[in-house]
């Protein structure tokens, strides 16, 4: 018994001086560098073909701490409550953990410093939106900054005789053929024209297909200025019109009956099942699509799928939607990264490491392995060979994570990587003219790079008030007006505070 | 036994109804699996286009090929059985003998230990504290880790306790005045005894660790050391936090993997069962003690 | 340890057992608090020890600079807590939940060990037996698909068959308020009855059979033998179990009640769990769940002695 206490007492004085502060944390070595990044398949082995490629590109050993995607947060946490944290962590800067580390002390605020390290600064709007409020943390993971698009079922576009649409009235038309006219030729009236899933989370701005549309009709991304004021999308007339058509459309059965519940993960499904024939999203969602449609009928999958770029409103104008342009950022650590000179000598290594050759290693693989270049782009080779398939792998599920200035879904400096059969390269040169097309018209966000202190303390509050009401006056349960009260009643419970405190935040921005 | 008792016309319709009922549950509770099973075997076009089937229009293997290409499933498999199989005896050890004593009216202190026990169904330091714990006794990225911060369930303690206070006293005692020490009463007379509540507890146990995603998770920051549940939550991966990043269309794990995944992840702890029945079989010992 | 007491001959303890002094006690019992030592050594090191973790309800904790670098704020996440304009509701949804719980998912184990115990045909117990536990390794997000496959406005067989049966207007029933409540009840019951049977089966194989043969002598039928043997039999079991569940009344599990949480039915669906991971995704929920956790916890404390003592009223045994 009192052994047992004797090891108890010892455990709490332990455990009384280990936490916080990194007192006793080893601290960094010249020649290692030690990552913390999400991880989407199995981990790669410190053995593996990449892993070394790395090291001897860098000259350095690398040791990345892989952590299964889905608990990537949790892990953070208790790696920042851990004094253990790695040299460079990938990190949401937008992260309430985050924020209050980096406010803490954790990391290294580069603001001042990236611009040194040419590789690492980017695009400079891109950078400044992953700033908090201004203060830079890290190099952000590239991300394309337009990628909202519309996908329509080619065959039922040409079985009902309408052309790719052009405006909103436009796929308004589309989608009532879609519903009425019978476009699967079955003789029953069992298909809808736009599909639309259950949006997770209670955030009002989330990129949701009822963002997009919003944004089309010409009210604010998420934050934009009226009259010298920087306001939110849902107080303006724009938002009403836009809501008024997506009632109209969802009053007449023009979109799945079960759009309120319809899980994200199964939003392809009524598209390659042939009930529905409109996904507004992502552009890459076209590759699922096509992948989908081609086991189905590998000769014919290319004319089923039509993707076109954001839409004009009625009157011919056009507003479209961009995205932050980067998912998440590589944040140094000063627990174990303590000195200026230590934080220039791992910024250098870090500055490689995003250089062309370095990206090409982390996005493409190694040259000649498991891709050649043709015409600028990658093309897949060897990839019988289990151990190429392995590095492969180790690319795409795993060190393509560090990638900076080339990431998923955008090639950046690295190779684009080019997808065999002609209806994904036709997706793909199309969508690049799309893209440069509709990024004249885009809406950006003035909000990105700060954080409002009242959102973060209410936001469990706030933010589904104008998230819900926005749906049950969709679905026909509350009116007009009665949107309008709970507008209000957000701007009541604290929105006025919020909107002061970003208008405040953004203009100290721009000085 | 007489059987007269189930002949009457009464009884004759609860029993049919009872069958019908549990033949039902059984139904139930087995076609979604079923259906994982199928799903795990039908291509991806054939699990987006139809709602619900228990026998796949084609049958693909692919799945199952890719997980089994590399030997990163088949290392994780047996690691988690030895993690398993260890760990279990380990909490079952800990949670017999410390709910005997505590089964004991008469034991000075008891009602002070167990108020300590009940205080933790109750209340618990969160994940962090147990993880500063883990790391301050040394036991990260070891196996211990898995075990030891688990090592007994306090809901199940209590259970275990209370089934020894249904134990028939007359026994102990008798072994008592025979010189058994209380050793000896635990081992040759309480744990024979107690066989049925020893299989659902080794069940019970076992099961936790093996579903375990979270302790692997935290506590092992070396991928070669993951068991199972951590590439399981790997490849389905459709969680709720996950769900969020709907928009992040990285790597997308197909419906089939994920159905894989779950049914190789499942069948080896479901085969468990079986062997754990015959220890439920009807008044195994007490049957034969008079009180 | 007391070692300078004279041994008392083993057998001796059976007499005098009611009031012996501490150190005499402390030897004559020392096997007993021997096989406690492990065991109590655990709840110190694993369960106490991080319960240090609980002063972070009163911080605005960082796990950064851990709990002495992190500030101070008293009672403030308490007040957000219970002044906060979504309290009533969320406390109300908590409760109503609960009580389902109790009303529906708790007897539902005993029932159906019952039906079980009452099943004569051997091989079909065993197989049913085996197969009821199943649902217990299927993760909440199969089952809220399977839930969709069931109920989907869309494509839902079940909805389908009622519509078919009942007519009228289709219902969606996953996406109104008013069906949160018995979709999430029917989950439960569907995904944890057979498992927690299982505990009642072991208790039924403890009954002793010569209680069965008496009640027949005396020309008791099975409802009777069923009242009067079976139930007394595994009653304490009954009592443990009810009074452990109300010590984790107020615990909903987060995961399953987020994932059938939409836009129309937020009403009814928002728990206390699910709330404070809303709070969690936009402040960090460290202080927040802590102080949520907290508050349970007392509530729970309140009602597992609570039910304690009520057990003991009624006659029963109680935890202790």
């Amino acid at each position: 018994m009192a052994g047992a206490l004797t090891l108890t007492t010892a455990l709490l004085a332990s455990a009384c001086s280990g936490t916080g502060g990194g007192g006793e944390s080893s601290q960094a070595d010249a020649d290692t560098i030690t990552f913390m990044t999400q991880l989407f398949g199995t981990a790669p082995s410190p053995q593996g073909e990449l892993h070394q490629a790395i090291e001897k590109f860098l000259g350095k050993k690398i040791k990345v701490t892989w952590v299964p995607n889905a608990e990537y947060q949790e892990k953070v946490n208790v790696t920042l409550a851990s004094s253990n944290i790695p040299d460079v962590m990938v990190v949401d800067p937008k992260s309430p953990a985050f924020g209050k580390a980096a406010q803490a002390g954790a990391f290294w605020d580069l603001t001042d410093k990236i611009k040194k390290y040419p590789n690492l600064v980017g695009d400079e709007k891109v950078l400044l939106n992953s700033s908090i409020n201004g203060k830079i943390y890290g190099p952000y993971r590239t991300r394309p900054l337009l990628r909202s698009a519309v996908m329509i079922r080619k065959d039922w576009l040409e079985k009902v005789g309408l052309e790719a649409p052009k405006t909103t009235d436009d796929l308004y038309e589309i989608a009532k053929a879609f519903t009425e006219k019978d476009p699967d030729g079955n003789g029953k009236k069992d298909t809808y024209g736009l599909i639309i899933p259950k949006w997770p989370g209670t955030t009002f701005a989330a990129s949701s297909p009822f963002n997009v549309i919003d944004v089309w009709f010409g009210a604010p991304n998420n934050w934009g200025e009226r009259d010298g004021k920087l306001v939110p999308e849902f107080d303006t007339p724009e938002f009403f019109e836009a809501n008024r058509f997506m009632k109209k459309m969802i009053g007449e059965g023009l979109v799945n009956p079960d759009w309120n519940t319809l899980d994200t993960a199964k939003w392809n499904d009524p598209f390659v099942q042939g009930k529905g024939g409109i996904i507004i999203d992502v552009d890459v969602r076209t590759t699922q699509l096509l992948d989908l449609l081609k086991e189905q009928d590998p000769q014919n999958y290319g004319d089923k799928v039509l993707t076109v770029g954001n839409l004009s409103r009625p009157d011919g104008k056009k507003f479209s939607l961009p995205f932050s342009g980067y998912k998440d950022i590589l944040a140094v650590s000063k627990q174990r990264v303590r000195t200026d000179a230590q934080l220039d000598e791992l910024l250098k290594t870090l500055d490689k490491l995003a250089s062309k050759e370095g990206q090409i290693l982390l996005t493409n693989g190694i040259e000649g392995r498991n891709f050649k270049v043709e015409n600028g782009e990658a093309v897949l080779i060897n990839q019988d060979d289990p151990k190429v398939k392995q590095l492969q792998d180790d690319v795409d599920k795993a060190f393509i994570q560090l990638g900076t200035q080339a990431s998923t879904g955008t090639a950046g400096i690295a190779y684009p990587r080019v997808p065999p059969e002609e209806p994904y390269r036709k997706d793909l040169a199309e969508r690049k003219e799309r893209v440069a097309e509709d990024l004249k018209t885009a809406v950006f966000d003035p909000s990105l790079p700060v954080v409002s202190p009242t959102a973060v303390e209410k936001g469990a509050t706030l933010n589904p008030i104008v998230t819900d009401a926005r749906i049950k006056y969709l679905a026909g349960q509350i009116t007009e007006d009665q949107l309008k009260a709970e507008i209000k009643r957000w701007y009541d419970s604290g929105g006025t505070q919020i909107a002061q405190e970003i208008n405040d935040l953004v203009s100290k921005l721009g000085q | 036994m007489s059987v007269n008792q189930y002949r009457s016309v009464g009884s004759r319709i609860f029993d049919a109804i009872n069958i019908a009922a549990l033949v039902g549950l059984g139904l139930i509770t087995l076609l979604p699996l079923l259906y994982v099973l199928a799903g795990s075997f039908a291509s991806e076009s054939e699990i987006s286009s139809r709602t619900f089937f228990l026998w796949p229009e084609k049958f693909v293997t692919s799945t199952y090929e890719y997980i089994f290409a590399t030997d990163v499933f088949i290392r994780a498999l047996l690691t988690t059985i030895v993690v398993t199989l260890v760990g279990t005896v380990i909490q079952l050890a800990l949670t017999l003998t410390m709910a005997y004593p505590l089964a004991k009216r008469y034991l000075p202190g008891r009602a002070l230990v167990l108020n300590l026990v009940i205080f933790t169904v109750v209340f618990s330091g969160g994940i962090i504290p147990t993880y500063l714990v883990v790391r301050d006794l040394g036991l990260l990225n070891s196996y211990w880790a898995l075990i030891l911060p688990l090592a007994i369930n306090p809901f199940y303690l209590i259970i275990v306790k209370s089934f020894f206070q249904e134990l028939p006293e007359a026994l102990e005692e008798a072994a008592r005045i025979d010189g058994c020490t209380e050793m000896g009463v635990f081992w040759k007379i309480v744990l024979p005894l107690s066989k049925p509540i020893i299989a659902t507890f080794s069940l019970f146990y076992a099961v936790g660790i093996w579903n375990d995603y979270m302790s692997p998770l935290l506590y092992i920051d070396d991928s070669s050391k993951w068991t199972l549940q951590v590439l399981v939550r790997q490849l389905t991966g459709a969680d709720a936090q996950n769900a969020l990043s709907a928009m992040e269309t990285v790597f997308f794990p197909t419906q089939g993997l994920k159905f894989a995944v779950v049914v190789i992840a499942t069948l080896p702890i479901l085969c468990f069962y079986p062997f754990l029945q015959k220890h439920f079989v009807k008044g195994v010992l007490i049957g034969s003690v008079k009180e | 340890m007391a070692t300078d007491l004279a041994p008392p001959p083993v057998k001796a303890a059976r007499v005098d057992r009611r009031k012996p002094s501490r150190g005499r006690a402390l030897w004559r019992y020392r096997w007993l608090y021997l096989l406690l030592i492990p065991g109590l050594a655990y709840f110190l090191v694993f369960k106490y020890v991080p319960m240090r973790g609980l002063q972070i309800a009163f911080q605005d904790f960082v796990p950064f600079l851990g709990y002495n670098g992190s500030q101070w704020v008293g009672f403030k996440h308490f007040e957000d807590l219970f002044t906060g304009p979504d309290f009533g509701r969320l406390m109300y949804n908590t409760l109503v939940l609960a009580l389902l719980n109790i009303v529906f998912v708790f007897p539902a184990p005993i029932i159906v060990a019952l039906m079980l115990n009452e099943l004569r045909i051997n091989i079909l117990k065993r197989s049913v037996q085996s197969l009821i536990y199943i649902p217990h390794f299927l993760s909440w997000t199969i089952v809220a698909s399977l839930t969709y496959i069931l109920f989907s406005v869309d494509y839902g067989v079940l909805a389908g068959w009622i519509h078919e049966i009942v007519g009228g207007q289709k219902i969606d029933y996953v996406a109104q308020p008013e069906w949160f409540r018995p979709i999430i009840i029917l989950q439960t019951l569907w995904k944890t009855t057979g498992w927690t049977t299982i505990i009642y089966l072991a208790a039924l194989a403890g009954v002793n059979h010569e209680l069965y043969e008496a009640a027949r002598m005396d020309g008791a039928g099975r409802w009777r033998q069923l009242w009067h043997v079976t139930l007394p039999a595994i009653r304490p079991t009954i009592v443990v179990m009810a009074i452990l569940m109300s010590g984790n009344l107020l615990d909903m599990s987060f995961e399953q009640i987020w994932l059938m949480t939409n836009n129309l039915n937020r009403a009814t669906a928002d728990v206390f769990d699910t709330f404070t991971y809303y709070v969690g995704i936009n402040q960090g929920a460290f202080s927040y769940a802590t102080a949520v956790g907290l508050f349970k916890g007392v509530a729970g404390v309140l009602l597992i002695f609570g039910s304690n003592w009520l057990a003991k009223r009624l006659g029963q045994r109680g935890l202790f």
